[in-house]
């Protein structure tokens, strides 16, 4: 074990250090396990447990077994929601499927815009998790643990890479809600950076106010009052260092830089003034609007920054009813805003090192649940998966015939984290933290990498 | 990296000999004990490296350990080789230094002699004091102390460290003795609410329950008891025995019980579709791993799954522990609103108020009420209507009237209608609930609705309600109580109903013009009503029914609170009204109840729907002992143990922790982990010597007596550069260390430099002004953020409300915990989202403000302000220099600044304001305020 490695994790003592977890590992300058297929991640997280049997996952047999008893065998033991005690019927799919691109995978007929970049995608259908209420199946997606405290993977990333970005997080997080009213809710904790100081936890942007907490200056106060200001605290805190001599008065220093930067660049990165009318058009953004598109585009803008991991939660996918009607609602809320951020990045050529992924905290049942919805589901669901190191144009693992179970190549929660890692060119065994006497990692006791999935 | 760089070294050149606990644990068992060591289901090649009988047991190959002869040591042989035959392999991904393979080899060759676990060991008297233990490691080290700290410098470390914030000019500037200082300090408020906010952390409480809609449920009152135990100095067996087992103990008094809270305070889920056994399953792990952390340093909560892989502890020691737990009363769904909300709980009233409900119940003897069955509404077509503070009143179909537009937090909706000839007896509102109003469905904004009072141009006299769907904090007569701090509506959500009030007419309405005003003047944020429509009747009793019902709704669940209405008493009213208001405003919480044990079983791995293990009872950690009870343990009798001589570790985990508290660094760093892979002390027997004094009589200021009345405690900060490179990280305390305070002493400094700071020792929470949409990725119910107004909103860090899934932002972004889990060790990091809200926080601006005004009406001259500033805030005089910076900050602000902008800058929060004519002044002056708040010394503890 290096000594950064352990460093961090002193409690108080300073922690502003510069280099990043991976730096000191493997000595100066950049460094990484390996050579790197993605510089930055953008996770696309579909919060309420979309349903990959609506979605991405067609099974023609469910749609059979429409309103009849589901196997026995399949759920005899198995965790279940809010089913327990309700019988159990299949529930055929309630949107149709379509082939789609040169590859011809079967998606819904309701995705036509990611369809049209499938030749793009590499479709995994075999994810599974360990927890079937939201708030824990967040967190377990999120930081590989059901235990609050762990670091979220957003925030493992920036520890073992550092940023790019000067003048902004090396991790932001974005909200949007649409129309439905199932809107779970979504704790802090998931962008935490758990036991890992601070300075790596992601950033909400706010859809209201200021975008980022007290980006504003106080009303009254200029911009140029504020210049004068913070330069004349640097100038104190200069004395104060000369008289004490502490370095960590430097990194202080060094953090009212960086606030005032970010006070100056956050304005023109929230504005889309610059975009021409065919983005705004292409992503169905409209400027402010706080949603999901918009939030799309502002992603590839962090990304263009620098920004390391990119966190868009869009939430409301939790269909216990009305299930046709809701995930027509999402559907026409993200089809056309995940295809236009794939392919805007594939234009620029910089899908070729981000990572995107897009997907939630579990999938739904293939039984139904009062007669139009589908209850939460944690054997089997899906995930879309794009960009530096991916297979595209490609399935990757399977459902059993009812959609049930994952049966074929199952990706768990810290596989698709350690493919992730790997991705960014680092190896999950290796980026650990000291944590009550634990090597601490993103992927928990478990996870390897799936290269099926890598180009 | 001390124990890696510094120690070795040290070792090396300070001890001839290799000791085990020191030395070599902590390497085999960050590098060996995870295949080698007590867990069996991960154990390789069926060897024990913990312990020396197995290691040094002839196998097949030869002996892992030879004692004498590294040579032949097995061990010795796999860490030098190459290859596959190396340990450890390289998918352990752990490398051996240099210097440890010597250190093993040399252990070996000395006789490889174990030694056990230090803090296992029973706990002895070690002769000696604070400051013979250090200048002893110091002497070998070969290194000099620092000199003693400067007052100022000293003063202000031991005021942020007893009390949580710095000491005024004035008690700078006192020749008072530092050994009365530090009496006086302990026996203050402010020590009790320093050390209440360390030991929040360690047990996890919160404000809310942490999962899914993390609802705000009644906890409060156990921080006081937490207050009151560190004023009184408690002795920590005392404050132990109570938190863990208050209810068992004989004649529970009510303080007592309140300590039960403690196992209360885990994150609960009311989530629809959870499995209740999983989340009882949940909870129960929640306590082992905060009892086991916070009293006993151990990692218990790593035997859920498996026996530990460093520490003797077994799978079953977790599930033993767990079993002591197993009587209290408790729900896997634990509902967050409605009459069951949030399980058992004890009511506590004041003397005083236990005296008058008891009054008020008397006179309010239940009276049996024929069942109502008239009301005859007959709605009534608004003539005229609007509302205050820019909301717009619409008139739609039905005659409902539609509240939209700017959406202010408080408005009165005036109506005016022009009623049919009467006589009429009553007038009603009629409140419907809409999907699209998110306050209970039926207000604008807040959580809830609140009607503070209902006027009208005839005078009312008697109300009553159909929302007995919602607690009784909102009951009609208070819609018509004169008080504007109290209302009638609804604080629920999801009731689909519509929400009725019927307002009786003092004398009967002939009629005509009635003009009607719903004052919405809540504290809570937009509580104002969305969608409603007025009636009146003519029946002599209209019970307030949904305008379009058949039958009135409550016809049969009318009782005796309803009575006044019926009879016209309004006296009965008014004492009902009395009863209902301060039943809902009597302090509350959550506590333990005892009940018969739910069976315990082994879930192996940790698997809660596997119910095939065996069945555990009640006990400590085996290695560590037996209870001798008759029967089953119980917690009393784990309290019991924990504070008894036979527990060797309490006393350490507490004096070590305390120690971190004064010195930023514990004796043994890791402080919830006393274990094999927490750290050797850098002073086993300071500790020991400290620990041993601490269990004779649990007495925590006198320990915290003894430690700054040390000569190491009251060293300067300042490092020579001979300590800088000989011990970076200040281990050996040669110098006092330098940290940032805590989140909470953030806040607390700038407001007492302020002069705004509230002091007042505990009561509920208090939600300073926070960002709005903070909250938005809530729901169930969705909310809005309604701040504290008035002088409670200054109230020091430790009192704010403490919202788990979403902290408040100044505190989150200065370290403090979420208290999701147990927390002993808070980070500290420095951040750019520190500056920028010492900078914007409109909290810090008005801080700011509020001190400049201080300093512009206290001292005459610039410097003379400059002067006061830095006493106040840094406690130590502005240099030349230092005012020469801030004089062209004030001079560059005057310019920039114009009558218009100052007094904007000014408008910042609530506090009183100067007059306007110094308003530039004032302003710049804020400028220079704000750049001192801003400042590292400010912040920081020397």
């Amino acid at each position: 074990m290096t000594p950064l490695h352990r460093r961090a994790f002193l409690g108080r003592t300073a922690a502003g250090f510069g280099l990043t977890a991976l730096q000191s590992m493997l000595g100066a300058g950049p460094g990484l396990h390996h050579p790197a297929r993605a510089k930055r991640v953008i996770f696309l997280y579909q919060a309420g447990g979309p349903s990959h049997l609506e979605l991405f996952d067609p099974k023609p047999k469910l749609a059979a077994m429409h309103g009849q008893g589901m196997p026995e065998s399949f759920t005899k033991g198995q965790q279940i929601a809010q089913l327990q005690g309700k019988p159990l019927l299949c529930f055929g799919p309630q949107h149709p499927f379509q082939r789609y691109g040169r590859s011809g995978i079967e998606i819904s007929a309701r995705l036509p815009h990611i369809g049209g970049i499938i030749d793009d995608l590499c479709l995994v259908r075999s994810l599974w998790t360990e927890q079937i209420n939201h708030d824990p199946a967040h967190t377990l997606m999120n930081t590989g643990s059901i235990l609050a405290g762990r670091p979220s993977m957003g925030s493992w990333a920036v520890y073992g890479l550092g940023t790019e970005a000067k003048d902004l997080p090396g991790y932001v997080v974005l909200v949007s809600n649409g129309r439905g009213g199932q809107a779970q809710p979504i704790a802090a904790r998931q962008w935490s950076a758990g036991m890992l100081p601070s300075k790596f936890q992601g950033v909400k942007f706010q859809s209201v106010g200021d975008p980022v907490l007290y980006i504003d200056n106080p009303r009254g106060m200029n911009a140029k009052l504020q210049q004068h200001s913070v330069e004349a605290i640097t100038a104190l805190q200069r004395l104060e260092q000369q008289s004490l001599g502490d370095p960590e008065v430097q990194t202080r220093i060094a953090q009212y830089e960086m606030a005032f930067r970010m006070q100056s660049s956050v304005p023109g990165l929230m504005d889309f003034g610059a975009e021409p009318a065919s983005v705004l058009e292409a992503y169905g953004a409209k400027p402010g609007d706080g949603s999901f598109a918009s939030n799309c585009l502002l992603a590839r803008r962090l990304a263009e920054r620098g920004v390391r991991f990119i966190q868009l939660y869009h939430r409301d996918w939790d269909h216990h009813n009305k299930i046709k009607e809701g995930v027509g609602y999402k559907t026409d809320e993200v089809d056309r805003p995940t295809a236009a951020l794939i392919k805007d990045l594939k234009q620029r050529g910089m899908l070729d090192d981000t990572l995107v992924i897009w997907g939630g905290e579990f999938g739904r049942t293939p039984m139904s649940q009062g007669g139009d919805g589908r209850d939460h589901h944690i054997k089997g669901f899906s995930y879309l998966m794009a960009g530096g190191g991916i297979k595209p144009g490609t399935v990757y693992g399977a459902t059993d015939e009812l959609g049930y179970a994952a049966v074929d190549n199952p990706v768990s929660v810290h596989d698709l984290h350690a493919t992730m890692l790997h991705l960014l060119g680092i190896n999950h065994l290796r980026l650990t933290v000291k944590y009550q006497g634990l090597d601490v990692r993103l992927t928990g006791i478990s996870g390897e990498v799936v290269k099926g999935i890598l180009a | 990296m001390w124990r890696l760089r510094l120690l070795p070294l040290l070792c090396l050149s300070l001890h001839a000999e290799v000791s085990f606990n020191r030395d070599i644990r902590p390497i085999l068992s960050d590098t060996c004990f995870r295949c080698h060591g007590p867990d069996q289901s991960s154990r390789m090649a069926g060897l024990r490296l913990d312990l020396r009988n197995e290691a040094t047991a002839p196998r097949r190959a030869g002996a892992p350990i030879v004692p004498g002869d590294p040579k032949n040591s097995l061990i010795i042989q796999r860490i030098e080789a190459t290859g596959p035959r190396l340990m450890p392999p390289a998918s352990a991904h752990k490398t051996l230094t240099v210097t440890q393979k010597q250190l093993l080899t040399q252990w070996v060759a000395e006789g490889a002699q174990y030694e056990g676990h230090w803090a296992y060991q029973p706990l002895r008297p070690v002769p000696g004091s604070i400051d013979s233990f250090i200048n002893r490691s110091l002497a070998a080290a070969k290194l000099t102390p620092a000199s003693a700290a400067d007052r100022p410098t000293l003063l202000r470390r031991l005021y942020l460290d007893l009390t949580g914030l710095p000491p005024t000019p004035a008690e700078l500037a006192s020749r008072e003795p530092y050994a009365a200082i530090v009496d006086r300090l302990l026996a203050s408020p402010r020590y009790a609410e320093k050390q209440t906010m360390l030991w929040l952390d360690a047990v996890r409480y919160a404000d809310t329950c942490g999962f899914h809609g993390d609802n705000a449920f009644p906890a409060w009152p156990y921080r006081d008891y937490v207050l009151r135990s560190f004023l009184a100095n408690k002795p920590f067996d005392a404050f132990t025995r109570e938190q863990l087992a208050g209810d068992l103990l004989p004649n529970a008094t009510r303080e007592q019980r309140t300590a039960t809270a403690l196992h209360r305070l885990t994150r609960t889920s009311a989530e629809g579709g959870i499995q209740p056994k999983e989340y009882l399953a949940k909870y129960a792990a929640d306590r082992v791993r905060t009892v086991s952390s916070v009293w006993l340093g151990a990692t218990l909560g790593c035997a859920e799954c498996h026996d530990h892989k460093f520490d003797p502890y077994l799978a079953k020691d977790f599930y033993a522990m767990k079993a002591f737990f197993a009587d209290i009363q408790e729900t896997g769904l634990v509902p967050d609103r409605g009459k069951d909300s949030w399980g058992k709980q004890l009511l506590l009233p004041t003397p005083a108020q236990e005296k008058r409900l008891a009054e008020l119940a008397a006179l309010l003897k239940p009276q049996s009420v024929p069942k109502a069955e008239t009301f005859g509404w007959v709605v009534q077509t608004p003539a005229r209507f609007e509302a205050s503070n820019g909301a717009v009143l619409k008139l739609a179909k039905d005659n409902l009237l539609i509240a939209s537009g700017p959406n202010p937090d408080n408005s009165t909706y005036t109506v005016t209608l022009e009623a049919a000839p009467g006589p009429w007896t009553h007038l009603a509102l009629e409140i419907q609930s809409d999907e699209t109003l998110p306050g209970a469905n039926m207000a604008r904004g807040a959580d809830r609705l609140v009607i503070t009072e209902v006027t009208a141009s005839v005078p009312l006299s008697l109300a009553a309600t159909n929302t007995t769907f919602s607690t009784k904090d909102l009951p009609a007569m208070a819609a018509l109580d004169g008080q504007p701090g109290t209302g009638w509506g609804v604080n629920t959500y999801g009731d689909p109903r519509a929400a009725v009030l019927s307002l009786r007419f003092a004398k009967p309405f002939r009629g005509g013009r009635l003009t009607v005003r719903l004052h919405h003047d809540s504290a809570f944020r937009r509580a104002t009503t969305g969608r409603f429509r007025l009636a009146l009747s003519k029946e002599p009793l209209a019970w307030p029914a949904p305008f379009d019902a058949k039958k009135p709704t409550l016809a049969a669940e009318v009782t005796g609170r309803e009575a006044a209405f019926h009879s016209g008493d309004l006296a009965r009213a008014k004492a009902q009204l009395e009863y209902d208001l301060l039943r809902a405003t009597l302090p509350k919480v959550v506590v333990t109840e005892s009940g018969q044990p739910e069976v315990t079983r082994i879930l192996p791995r940790g698997n809660w729907m596997d119910d095939s293990g065996a069945v555990v009872e009640p006990a400590i950690p085996q290695f560590l002992g037996k209870l001798s009870t008759s029967g089953r343990a119980s917690r009393l009798d784990l309290a019991n143990w924990i504070v008894s001589p036979d527990n060797p570790l309490t006393a350490r985990v507490f004096v070590n922790r305390t120690w971190r508290q004064l010195f930023s660094t514990g004796l043994s760093k890791v402080l919830d982990d006393l274990g094999s892979q927490g750290e050797w002390p850098t002073h086993p027997e300071l500790l020991d010597h400290l620990a041993a004094n601490f269990q004779r009589d649990w007495d925590i200021k006198k320990l915290i007596r003894t430690i700054v009345l040390s000569e190491a405690y009251q060293r300067s900060s300042a490092p020579t550069p001979e300590m800088l490179e000989r011990d970076p990280d200040n281990r050996l305390y040669a110098r006092q260390s330098r940290f940032r305070v805590e989140a909470e002493a953030v806040r607390d400094i700038a407001l007492a430099a302020s002069g705004l700071l509230t002091e007042r020792l505990g009561g509920p929470s208090i939600r300073p002004p926070q960002p709005d949409g903070y909250l938005a990725a809530l729901n169930y119910p969705i909310r809005d953020y309604s701040a504290t107004k008035g002088p409670d909103q200054y109230r020091r860090g430790l009192y704010v409300h403490w919202q788990r899934t979403f902290l408040h932002p100044a505190l989150m972004t200065f370290d403090a915990p979420s208290r999701e889990e147990c927390t002993v060790n808070r980070a500290s990091s420095n951040t750019p989202l520190q500056a920028l809200v010492l900078l914007n926080d409109p909290v810090f601006v008005e801080a700011a403000r509020a001190f400049a005004q201080r300093l512009f009406t206290q001292a005459k001259t610039f410097d003379g302000r400059v002067q006061l500033a830095y006493q106040t805030a840094l406690n130590r005089p502005a240099t030349a220099a230092e005012i020469e910076v801030l004089r062209g900050l004030y001079a560059q602000a005057k310019a920039e600044l114009t009558p218009a902008s100052a007094a904007e800058l000014l408008r910042v929060g609530e506090a009183p304001r100067l007059a306007p004519k110094h308003d530039v002044e004032v302003a710049a002056l804020l400028t220079v305020a704000r750049a001192v708040l801003n400042l590292h010394g400010v912040v920081t503890r020397n």
